[in-house]
This record gives C-alpha cells, sequence and structure tokens, in this order.
C-alpha cells in the first residue's frame, strides 16, 4: 500500500463514528477467530494423537477449530443453543436448548469474571481520559483487597448477624476498599503532579510493591493462624455478597455485577454531564487549554489517579467479599486485562460494559476448553493472545493515531 | 510565461460541508499570486490539497506543464512544491541547519555519518542566494517568529521547491517583519520561484503579488492582476459588500482604574527577565495597547495578568483589590475575560464540539454548572448564540473544533470571552487569521465594550489596529515598557524606533 493509502486508512480509523467502531471491532473478532481456526487446524496437524477430532476433506486432524470455537463462546454461557437449530441448513427448531438456564455454572463464572474486570477496566479507562496511563491498576486492586479482607475480619466480631450485618458489612468492606485503592493511586499521582515523574513507570513500580508487602502480611503477620499457605483469616460470613439465583458455590453474585454496571454508569454521568468530568476530560485532552479555563491540572491528575485507584480497589473488595472470601497470594490478573478492557472499550464507561464481557467469556470458556477438549492450555492461551490482540488492535490505532495526527499539524491549519 | 501551477475544477467535500466547489486556479512561473477570501472560504483547503494533504473530490491539478495526484506531501515536494503552515513545524532545541536538513542530511564517511560541517555550509549558501539572512548555527527557540518562518521557507528550498505555498504568512509577523518577507518574495521571483500566499490583509496582496485571486463559499470568484484593482473592489469581491477599513474611535469618559500593574518583573525560562519591572494601569471605559515586536515579554506579561503565572515581584491590583497571587479560576470570577495567543492550544480544545468549547472556562460558572452538574443544554444555546453572533461558520454548535477554518476558530473565542461580560478584557491578537468583514465586527465589539465600560488591554502585531483602537499605547521592547505614547500623535517612525528598544528623542533606555 501506499503512503497515503495508510494515512488514510489510519484517518478513517482514527475518525470512525461510535457505530463504526463497534463493526470495527465485531470484524477484528471474527477476523481472529478465522485466523485461530488455521493456527488450531496447523497444530492439529503437527501432533499424532490415536483418533483424529475432526476430518475436513479427507484429512485427520487432531484438534477441531469448530468444536474450540464453539466451546470457547458457547460452553461460557453453558451451552443455550439447541443442536437442531440450524438456520444454514434450513432447519427452524427453537434456538434455544431445552433444560438451558441462564443460571448455570458456566454462566456464573463468565458473569463473575465480567463484574471484577469491569472494575479494573473502569480503573484504567477513567485514568487515561485523563491522560494518565495507570499500569498500576493490579496493585492497587491488591491494596484494595487485602485492606478489604482485613477490615471486615476486624469489624466481624462487632457487627450484628443476619440481614443488619451484611448492610453494614458489605458497603463498608467496599469502602476499606475503595480507600486504600484511592490511596494508593493517589502516591503515583503525587509523584507525577508535583516531581514529574512518569506514572507508566511508578505504577509497575507500586505494583511490585503491593505484591510483595501483601505477601509478606499473609504469610506472617495476618497469616490465618491453623492455615498452612498464606491467606488471611476468613472474612465474615455476613460480609460476603450474597448469591442471588446462581449456585453459591460458583462465588458469583448478581449484587456484584449490579454494582458493576451501577458504577459503569455513575463513572459515565461523572465523565460527561459533571464539571469534574469535564475538567478532567480537557486536562488529559489539552492540558494548556485545561488551565487556561481555570482547571488546576495538578490536582486532576491526583484526583483521577486516586478515582481510578479507588476503582481498582473496589475490584479488590468484589474479589474478596464475592469470590475467595478472605485474602491469599495468587491474585489473577485482572488489573493488566483492565488495561486490555480499557483499551477496547476506547476509554469509555460503557464500551467497558460491552468489553468486560467479551473478556468474561474468553476467561470462562478457556477452562471449559481446558477441561472438555484434549488441546493443550498453551494453545487456549495463544488464542486468547489472538483474539485480544486482534480486537483491541484498532482501538489502539485509534488512541494513538490521534496523536500522529496531531503531531503532524498540517492536516487542520489556519 | 510558463504556467506553474493549474488546478482545474478542483473540489473538496467534507462530511456536510462543500470546502471547495470547482475552483479554478492558474500561477505562472516565477510570479506571486495571493489568494482572498472570507473565513472558511477554502483557502487552506484548497492548498492542503495541492500540497498532498487532502485527496481532492474531483479536479485535476497540473503541475509544470503534467497532471499530477499526489498521494502524500512527500509526492508534492518531489514534483517541487512546499509548504508553510501557519503554525511552525521545526524542532525547537535544534539549529537551523539541522533542522534544514532534517530527513535529508549531507552525508560522510560513504553515507555513515551525517556532515554537520557541509550542512552548515550549504545551508547558509542558500540563505544568501535568496536573501534570507538567517544564521544556520543558531538554535530555533532562539530566533523569532520572522526568523522561523524564514527558516521555514529554507526548508522548503532545501527540499527542491520551486513552488511556495504560505499559509497567511504575515499574520504573525510585525509590520517590519512584513516588509522584510515581501522584499524575500521578490528576491525569491528574480530567481524563478513561484509563490502562492494566503492573507487576510487587502493591501499586502495589492503590494506583493502579481496576481490575485479570490474564493468565496468555496468557489472562484476571480482573478485578476493587482495593478487592475483596488482595495475596495478587492473587499467587495470577497464580502459582497462594502467594507469599511477605517476604524472610528468616538470619545468615550474614561472611569476609575480597574487595573493597576506596579514594578512586576519576571525571569524567563533562561534566566535573563522575561519581563522587567513593568508598571501601568488601565481604566473603565479605555482600551489600553501594548505594541511591539513579538517575544519581547508580551506573552508573559499577559500571563501574569490572566493568572496563568505569577510575577517575582511586583504587585497587580484590579479593582480595589490585589491579585497578584490570585489564581486563574479567581480572576475568571472575577470578572477576567481572556482572549489567548494560541488559538489551537489554548483557546479550544481541539476534539471537543463547539458545545463542549463554548464551556471552557465556564465550567463553574452557575448558569451552566448546577451544584457541579452541566446543564448541557444551556450550553448548547450559548454556543449557538456565539456561532449566530460572531456568524461562525459553518453554523454548526456539533461540529469539531479542529474542523473549523483558522479564522472562524478565532472568531468562536473572541465570541465565548465577550460574552463573559467582562469587566476586564485581555485581548491577544483577537483579529488574527480573521477575515476583513468580521475583523470589522471584532472591532466593533471592542469598542462596544469601551463605551460599556470596560477596561481592555489590548496586544497586537496589527499595528493600524493597536493606534486605532487604543486609547493610551504602551510599547514594549526587551521586557520593559520603553514609552506609553498616544496612538493618535505618535508617527509611525517614532514607533519603529521605540519598538526598537530607542527614545526618538532620548537615544538607548
Ligand atoms: N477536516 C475538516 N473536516 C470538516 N470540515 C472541514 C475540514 N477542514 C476544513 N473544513 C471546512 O471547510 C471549509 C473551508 O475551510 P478552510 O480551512 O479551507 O478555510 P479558509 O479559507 O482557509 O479559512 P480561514 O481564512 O478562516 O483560514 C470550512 O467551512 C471548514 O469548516
Ligand atoms: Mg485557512
Amino acid at each position: 500500500m501506499t503512503d497515503s493509502r495508510w494515512r488514510a486508512l489510519l484517518q478513517r480509523i482514527v475518525y470512525a463514528s461510535t457505530f463504526e467502531r463497534v463493526v470495527i471491532s465485531l470484524a477484528a473478532l471474527l477476523l481472529s477467530i478465522l485466523v485461530g481456526g488455521v493456527l488450531i487446524l496447523v497444530s492439529g496437524r503437527l501432533t499424532t494423537c490415536p483418533t483424529a477430532a475432526a476430518t475436513y476433506l479427507g484429512v485427520g486432524f487432531c484438534y477441531d477449530p469448530i468444536t474450540v470455537f464453539d466451546r470457547l463462546f458457547f460452553g461460557a454461557l453453558g451451552d443455550p443453543m439447541n443442536p437442531l437449530f440450524r438456520p444454514f441448513a434450513g432447519e427452524f427448531a427453537p434456538p434455544f436448548r431445552a433444560g438451558w438456564s441462564p443460571f448455570n455454572s458456566e454462566m456464573a463464572v463468565t458473569l463473575r469474571e465480567t463484574a471484577v474486570l469491569i472494575f479494573t477496566g473502569l480503573s484504567v479507562a477513567v485514568a487515561f481520559r485523563a491522560d494518565v496511563f495507570n499500569i498500576g491498576t493490579q496493585g492497587q486492586l491488591v491494596v484494595g483487597a487485602i485492606t478489604s479482607a482485613v477490615s471486615l475480619t476486624a469489624l466481624g466480631p462487632v457487627a450484628p448477624s443476619g440481614i443488619a450485618g451484611s448492610l453494614l458489612l458489605i458497603p463498608a468492606g467496599l469502602l476499606a476498599g475503595a480507600i486504600a485503592g484511592g490511596l494508593y493511586g493517589a502516591i503515583p499521582g503525587a509523584l507525577k503532579a508535583y516531581a514529574d515523574a512518569n506514572e507508566v513507570i511508578t505504577t509497575i513500580m507500586l505494583n511490585f510493591v503491593a505484591a510483595k508487602v501483601a505477601l509478606f502480611l499473609v504469610s506472617g503477620p495476618l497469616q490465618r493462624a491453623d492455615s498452612q499457605i498464606a491467606q488471611t483469616e476468613p472474612i465474615p460470613a455476613a460480609a460476603s455478597i450474597p448469591s442471588v439465583l446462581f449456585d453459591a458455590r460458583t462465588g458469583f453474585s448478581l449484587v456484584a455485577l449490579a454494582v458493576a454496571v451501577c458504577t459503569a454508569l455513575a463513572c459515565y454521568y461523572l465523565l460527561n454531564h459533571t464539571t469534574l468530568g469535564y475538567e478532567l476530560r480537557t486536562s488529559g485532552l489539552q492540558a494548556a487549554a485545561a488551565r487556561y479555563a481555570g482547571v488546576k491540572t495538578d490536582r486532576t491528575i491526583v484526583g483521577s489517579l486516586v478515582l481510578s485507584g479507588a476503582l481498582g480497589g473496589l475490584g479488590g473488595a468484589i474479589y474478596v467479599m464475592m469470590i475467595v472470601g478472605d485474602f491469599q497470594t495468587g491474585v489473577p490478573s485482572y488489573g493488566f486485562d483492565g488495561i486490555t478492557v480499557a483499551i477496547l472499550a476506547g476509554s469509555n464507561p460503557l464500551g467497558v460494559l460491552l468489553a468486560a464481557p467479551l473478556f468474561g467469556i474468553i476467561q470462562s470458556g478457556s477452562i471449559v476448553i481446558d477441561t472438555t477438549t484434549n488441546v493443550p492450555p498453551q494453545l487456549v492461551d495463544v488464542l486468547r493472545g489472538l483474539i485480544v490482540l486482534f480486537v483491541a488492535m484498532p482501538e489502539f490505532f485509534r488512541q494513538f493515531g490521534r496523536r500522529f495526527f496531531e503531531d503532524d499539524g498540517g492536516e487542520i491549519d489556519g | 510565461m510558463t504556467t506553474a501551477v493549474q488546478l482545474d475544477g478542483i473540489t473538496k467535500r467534507f462530511p456536510g460541508v462543500l470546502a471547495n466547489d470547482d475552483v479554478d486556479l492558474t500561477v505562472e512561473q516565477g510570479t506571486v499570486h495571493a489568494l482572498l477570501g472570507e473565513n472558511g472560504a477554502g483557502k487552506t483547503t484548497l492548498m492542503n490539497i495541492l500540497y498532498g494533504l487532502y485527496e481532492p473530490t474531483d479536479g485535476r491539478i497540473v503541475v509544470d506543464g503534467d497532471e499530477r495526484s499526489f498521494e502524500s506531501p512527500r509526492a508534492a515536494i518531489d514534483a517541487g512544491i512546499g509548504m508553510i503552515h501557519q503554525h511552525f513545524m521545526l524542532v525547537e532545541p535544534m539549529t537551523v541547519a539541522e533542522n534544514v536538513t532534517l530527513g535529508a542530511e549531507p552525508r560522510k564517511w560513504g553515507g555513515l555519518a551525517v556532515d554537520a560541517d557541509a550542512a552548515v555550509r550549504e545551508v547558509a549558501a542558500l540563505s544568501e542566494q535568496y536573501g534570507l539572512d538567517v544564521d544556520p548555527t543558531a538554535p530555533v527557540e532562539t530566533l523569532s517568529v520572522g526568523v522561523q518562518q524564514r527558516t521555514e521557507i529554507l526548508k522548503a528550498l532545501y527540499r527542491g521547491a520551486d513552488v511556495l505555498i504560505l499559509d497567511e504568512p504575515t499574520a504573525v509577523l510585525t509590520p517590519q517583519e512584513v516588509e522584510e518577507l515581501l522584499s524575500i518574495f521578490d528576491h525569491l521571483t528574480d530567481q524563478g520561484k513561484t509563490i502562492i500566499f494566503i492573507t487576510h490583509k487587502l493591501g499586502e496582496a495589492m503590494a506583493a503579488a502579481d496576481d490575485i485571486t479570490v474564493l468565496r463559499d468555496g468557489q472562484t470568484i476571480g482573478s485578476i492582476a493587482a495593478d487592475d484593482t483596488s482595495r475596495e473592489a478587492l473587499a467587495e469581491m470577497m464580502v459582497g459588500r462594502e467594507v469599511l477599513l477605517e476604524i472610528e474611535r468616538p470619545p468615550v469618559e474614561t472611569g476609575s482604574t480597574l487595573l493597576t500593574v506596579k514594578n512586576v518583573s519576571t525571569p524567563s525560562q533562561r534566566g535573563v527577565p522575561a519581563v522587567s519591572d513593568v508598571s501601568f494601569s488601565a481604566h473603565a471605559g479605555e482600551i489600553f495597547g501594548i505594541a511591539g515586536v513579538d517575544g519581547n515579554g508580551q506573552r508573559e506579561l499577559i500571563e501574569l495578568l490572566t493568572g496563568l503565572s505569577t510575577p517575582a515581584s511586583g504587585s497587580i491590583v484590579f479593582d480595589g483589590e490585589v491579585i497578584t497571587h490570585a489564581s486563574r479560576r479567581e480572576r475568571i470570577e472575577r470578572g477576567i475575560a481572556y482572549v489567548p495567543e494560541d488559538r489551537h492550544a489554548q483557546g479550544l480544545v481541539m476534539p471537543f464540539d463547539l458545545v463542549e468549547n463554548g464551556l471552557l472556562g465556564n465550567q463553574r460558572t452557575s448558569s451552566f454548572a448546577n451544584a457541579g452538574r452541566i446543564d448541557w443544554a444551556a450550553c448548547k444555546e450559548h454556543a449557538s448564540s456565539i456561532i449566530e453572533e460572531y456568524d461562525v461558520r459553518p453554523p454548526n454548535p456539533s461540529a469539531s473544533a479542529e474542523s473549523l477554518s483558522g479564522g472562524n476558530q478565532q472568531k468562536f473565542i473572541v465570541g465565548r470571552e465577550l460574552a463573559r461580560d467582562p469587566t476586564l478584557l485581555i485581548a491577544t491578537h483577537p483579529t488574527r487569521g480573521v477575515d476583513i468583514g468580521s475583523t470589522e465586527f471584532i472591532h466593533e465589539q471592542l469598542l462596544a465594550l469601551r463605551e460599556a465600560g470596560v477596561a481592555v488591554v489590548l496586544v497586537s502585531s496589527k499595528l493600524d489596529e493597536v493606534r486605532g483602537l487604543s486609547d493610551r499605547m504602551a510599547v514594549m521592547h526587551d521586557g520593559m515598557f520603553v514609552d506609553t505614547v498616544d496612538p493618535d500623535a505618535v508617527t509611525e517612525e517614532e514607533l519603529g524606533l521605540l519598538m526598537a528598544g530607542e527614545h526618538p528623542t532620548g537615544g538607548e533606555q
């Protein structure tokens, strides 16, 4: 392609409308499935197996791409589709399988992951709108999680039991996580605003600090009395978020998901309908214009990282109160996945509500593939990576292409 | 005579806007061609098409007799077309020679290393040949705007440009620098180069150009030889009506002192004082002008007044209260409006639409935000009323600021700041890039503010503008006020000397 074609393409992506962006993302998803399918076939040829999983054009393959993607997407939803529903073959049976309930355990895993990813995705997205690249959501989540666990165990003995206890403890746990995460976010914020320290570097370092300090605490001073592994005392039963409609053992709560969705709506409202959000977006896009408008950009930077950290901390509290019931080491990389969620969402809180479920499905579907097929987990990881890469790439180009055109200067001029 | 550039039926459509509509333009080799037209007429778009930045929707580009289609500026440069944008694209800390040769450096050791000495030599020779008078070893950040512009010209020449396009090159220059630029045009055309330049100043077009083409609403109104026309006729062609080119300043009773600046000083980044010991006052119903060559501390002084920075020493009193260290926010709330110098970086948030830009600086005003919640309906109404009153085109409040032409951006900013109902207005280059019709309107608005008892501090590089509008006028040089004069009494020569830092009577200050 020639120079100008690339320019034109990039320009189209940069200035694409919301609808176009959704279409582009879906097309990228489809493309990643095609490429992934080829990859599955090729690796299926390169391995040996007693019986072929699939035969195409007379050639046998050890792994079947159709099964893999069926497990990944539909397995993650608990197999909703009726096998007799084949619209392309002209058979129109009811599309949903009889006996399929949306409250199945695979769906629970999908939504459970989605709930936490909404928080971490929002955390990264909100900071990004202020032109702050917060890589530290993971650390903020860890700090929020451990603080929430510890304060709940401390509050447990004094709290009333039953519903009253839940009504007190659950908000308290969320608040503790948010405050701790917010304060932890304030550190890189202050360093950036007042000491000109690059937030990418400081937040990465603070991720390590959070992980190491947490490890020290749970394998020493805060370790559960009778436990062999590094974990805190369990939080009081009244503090775990009640699961509604879903089996409690799945570790998923619709209440938590509702809190996540409301938080996303609140973030959207904050960014688009309040003075604070306007100032945050203005200083993110053009700091000089923000100063001209009387915005204290230093404070906005600190504020955006506090908010970002608080959202990460909330994610940590939800993780403790919904999933694990205590704090233990080995927190999954929700914070890092939040970065991809935010990029895919175009840093828009409503976009996060669309991007997070996709990642939830991929997480949950990979577990289904691992348990129901012979496809090695490494290959599943590669497929996951492919999807993430393809789907996030156009948005990535959009956000960085924007800078390219701005630096270029010549596009729009006096 | 041969034709250097011929544009034939060029049409360019942006979503919802027809920026160029079947435009024809013929430029003879070795001549200076001026492009005139109101804000948003499509001048910049047309030149961006010739320079390969935009692909035309329709039409032919013929350069030196060959039909061409440029896919990128690189292709246009290879065909001998260079463009100097209003915003310079120079790397500030690098020297002139480094900037000029950037990306096309002379090589030594078989191409292994940049030959810095050869670069300096070549740039010096080029500068000499075209009478540009630029020191190749000077770092760009130390140069005045005029010299930076000449560096851009050198950059284009170094890449082999035969046709030079300049988009409003004189908007940022002082009258002295304009003279110099126009004589450089002569040097260039004498040696066979062709020049196309965009301007809003009719006098300049008449003086410098051989031919003039006027655009209106994206269409060619006509091309005419500069010798066969008059300012009045050109104005009529551009606007479609007669334009009053004089500024009438009716006498107004000045009121109380609103702004008192006492002995303020501030260091610049390089340690030398950017503003040193400046004192003045401005009264209600008065326009106080500040004239001077750009870069003599005007920007720093204005930042002290508007609260973007605070002075190292001295005091500022506004409406009876000391505001020396008051924040920008506080000053906005006290009724100080500010038309900033840099509309792209400060005055507008480029990706925002006009509704959002109308809120800039007002985001904590009770009429637009209630308890931290923005009233977007009120904002939209506000933007629409600015658009209507200041004739911002296209009249669409949901257009992004970056899609507006330069002059329309400026009109929107002026409209927003004047709509603040200020007690004190600080306006830097309020009509920069604005066409004559709208300039006239903005002048009227400034005079109306003055009549309404507002104090105005005006900085402008247009001498006629400061002289015509100001009741009193200070001349700034090297961070100091050389003198404060009566703009009606001072002569052009005296002003020239003052701006060079000399007292007509007393010698160097
Ligand atoms: N990238 C763009 N997207 C949409 N509209 C655009 C874009 N660039 C220019 N326009 C529109 O095209 C028209 C012509 O703009 P152009 O910048 O060429 O005007 P101009 O003659 O240079 O005006 P000025 O004297 O104010 O600089 C304007 O209405 C402008 O809003
Ligand atoms: Mg223009």
